[in-house]
């Protein structure tokens, strides 16, 4: 455990105080989406398992997904996978072509900006989605 | 100018934690650097803050620290770069990631074991032609003349987020050292080299995170050089 939570700290408390620029902010982000998605992968692979095992502890969570928290979730779900996605293609992008690290600062914006652009749509999609499902949510916007 | 110069003080002999401790300057220059003012606490103010420095000039290396949260060489930090106007703040920390001794003064040791590691030395054994020199064309001198510039003052290492993750990462100054030999055509250890920087806690271990080549006091594309090795490895 010490090995895991030893560097874990350091790490964090590192990017937190280090006033690195784009970079350090873009790996933040990928480390931040990759656990998130870590996350629902495993809660996934528990609930589905369910069906076999427990069924209506399965129709239970089901039932948990269509909360206003599960639904926010998501929809952060859906951020996650396209940023890390997007940003492994720029890292991998930087590791094939050494010279191109004079634009890094360019491509991580491009990144952030890219992301934001594919995501809008998803976005509005799955909120009226949302929206459709639990319409107390559009009270509570109201 | 008016300069509150925070530093981060640490003595393991009297102090259980670090702690911020303040010192007003007045008369500040704007093109005073933060190691004038260091200088200035050290021998006006309070005699047993304890830092390191050498030449003064941006060449030794030895000043590298943490400097209003990002590293930095003191003696090529100017103030007016870090505050705009007639007072402000500049706060002074150690390099993080590396044990603190005291106050500023960390322990290299471990910086220098993961330099030593790459072997940092040109290797080779054959007789040059004609017995004197190894001659080289401008071009290939070209090739690793980044990497020469290095001062192994510790400024990526410590700014990099895998390095504050693990210590046993070998770390970019390492392997800007690597590098330089690896891609010297005088030189025959290359594989030797790549063959430690492709262990596991190599080349590998380096995110592309780029906190190295914003850090480095003497512009070296740090993360460029490293993914240059990266590719060396993949073609050998
Ligand atoms: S004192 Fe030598 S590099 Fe700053």
């Amino acid at each position: 455990m010490q090995n895991v939570v030893k560097p874990f700290v350091s790490t964090v408390r590192g990017a937190l105080t280090y006033r690195g620029r784009e970079g350090q902010l873009a790996w933040f982000g990928h480390r931040l989406a990759g656990l998130g998605t870590l996350l629902f992968f495993i809660i996934h692979v528990i609930d589905t398992s369910w069906v076999f095992f427990w069924p209506e502890g399965y129709m239970h969570a089901i039932a948990l997904y269509k909360t206003p928290a599960f639904l926010i979730g998501e929809l952060m779900l859906g951020l996650a996978v396209l940023y890390h996605g997007l940003n492994g293609l720029r890292i991998t992008l930087m590791d094939w072509r050494p010279s191109l690290w004079k634009y890094q600062r360019q491509m991580t914006w491009g990144t952030f900006g890219l992301t934001a652009l594919i995501y809008a749509p998803v976005f509005v999609i799955m909120m009226g989605h949302i929206l459709q499902i639990w319409p107390g949510i559009e009270i509570a916007a109201r | 100018m008016e300069v509150t110069l925070k530093v981060r003080r640490f003595n393991p002999e009297q102090d259980e934690k670090p702690y911020f401790a303040e010192y007003t300057l007045k008369d500040v220059e704007p093109v005073d650097r933060v190691l004038d003012l260091l200088h200035h606490v050290k021998w006006y103010i309070d005699g047993t803050l304890a830092l390191r420095r050498s030449c003064a000039h941006g060449i030794c290396g030895s000043d590298a620290m943490r400097i209003n949260g990002v590293n930095m060489l003191a003696c090529k930090a100017l103030v007016q770069n870090l505050i705009k106007g007639e007072r402000g703040t500049i706060q002074v920390e150690p390099m993080y990631g590396l044990k603190v001794i005291k106050d500023l003064v960390v322990d290299m040791e471990p910086f220098f074991d993961h330099y030593r590691s790459v072997m940092p030395f040109l290797v080779n054994d054959t007789i040059p032609e004609g017995g004197r020199e190894r001659l080289q064309t401008p071009e290939q001198r070209e090739r690793f003349d980044e990497g020469t510039k290095c001062i192994l003052c510790a400024a990526c290492t410590t700014s990099c987020p895998s390095y504050w993750a693990n210590g046993t990462y070998v770390g970019p100054a390492a392997i800007v050292q690597a590098h330089r030999f690896i891609f010297d055509s005088r030189d025959e250890a290359g594989a030797d080299r790549l063959a430690v920087l492709s262990e596991e806690n190599g080349v590998w271990r380096c995110r592309t995170i780029f906190n190295c080549t914003t850090a480095c006091p003497r512009e070296i594309p740090v993360t460029q050089l490293i993914a240059e090795v990266k590719g060396e490895i993949g073609r050998r």
